[in-house]
């Protein structure tokens, strides 16, 4: 059983290492589909702007936390 | 032609590394405790990967329609690939060390040899838990770049060439494949899988890519740049 629950912990953890990163992309891509069904083709050049985006944004905030945690 | 290569070149490289991690777990168990147990629990955690791939393979492929599939697929492989993207960028901005395969061997290592006295199942245990989980990514890896159409059985070769690969490196140089740049590819697997994620999701959306497959070009390029960017506003001295 424990390893059964490790597992599903690991299996998770391959698609999610912060909750908030997590929604922020599952919310980018919620819009997306609302701007794709009625913009078309454009709205995809938005959609990977955006994902590229927080792409950086994430990174450059996790960098600073770890630096001012050291 | 080009979106099987692609299809396989892109299982090969992300299998590659997660293979190298399930025998950097093997070798260290084999060599510390003997090579029955690993080798057993090797062999029930690839059964028992064969009977999900085949039972949910089935299930997924005969009772979900195409494009939830592509929205579900493509929407998890961006979250899978992002994660990865995501600890290269850190990686080679030098916030977060290097993965070593050398010092997780040795660590694996240490773990057992306190472990001595202990019964035999430990590194049966410990060769399932370590083969399961990195091939369940390695799966997860070939569905992803494999799509739904024909890409698939090249992805499931490409898969397969490298897990070979890598046990024959392994029987070969009995150490952990140190050799292997690990990090420099999973950088590149991080930007593929986003870059397929990214066309799967909003071809599960409805979308139409100009040029179809020849898009993940374009959006390698986006996240490799969006990447570079990461990397240089994290080295800036400002942030030091």
């Amino acid at each position: 059983m424990r390893f059964l629950r490790a597992a599903g912990a690991e299996v998770l953890g391959l698609f999610v290492a912060d909750w908030i990163q997590t929604s922020v992309i599952l919310l980018i891509v919620a819009a997306g589909w609302f701007a794709v069904s009625r913009l078309g083709a454009p709205a995809l050049i938005v959609l990977v702007l955006l994902l590229a985006a927080q792409l950086v944004w994430f990174a450059r905030a996790e960098a600073r936390r770890r630096r001012r945690a050291d | 032609m080009y979106q099987q290569l692609f299809a396989f070149g892109s299982a090969f490289l992300g299998s590659a590394v997660e293979s190298t991690e399930a025998l950097t777990i093997v070798l260290a168990v084999g060599l510390t405790r003997g090579w029955r147990a690993p080798l057993a629990g090797t062999a029930a955690a690839l059964l028992a990967l064969a009977i999900l791939v085949v039972f949910f393979g089935q299930l997924i492929v005969t009772r979900v329609p195409e494009f939830a599939l592509k929205l579900l697929v493509g929407t998890l492989l961006l979250l899978f690939g992002l994660r990865w993207l995501h600890k290269a960028v850190l990686r080679s901005a030098g916030v977060i060390a290097m993965h070593d395969e050398e010092s997780a061997y040795r660590h694996t290592v240490e773990e057992l040899r306190g472990a001595v006295s202990t019964h035999d199942w430990i590194g049966f245990v410990l060769a399932l838990k370590g083969v399961f989980l990195e091939g369940l990514e390695v799966v997860f890896i070939v569905i992803a770049v494999g799509g739904t159409g024909v890409g698939l059985p090249y992805a499931v070769a490409g898969g397969l060439v490298a897990m070979v690969v890598i046990a024959v490196a392994g029987v070969v140089v009995r150490k952990p494949l140190a050799r292997v740049p690990e990090n420099t590819l999973k950088y590149a697997v991080g930007v593929l899988l986003t870059s397929l994620g990214t066309f799967w999701a909003a071809e599960g959306m409805g979308a139409r890519w100009p040029l179809d497959f020849v898009s993940i070009a374009g959006l390698v390029v986006a996240y490799f740049v969006a990447s570079r960017l990461a990397v240089g506003l994290i080295r800036r001295p400002a942030l030091a």
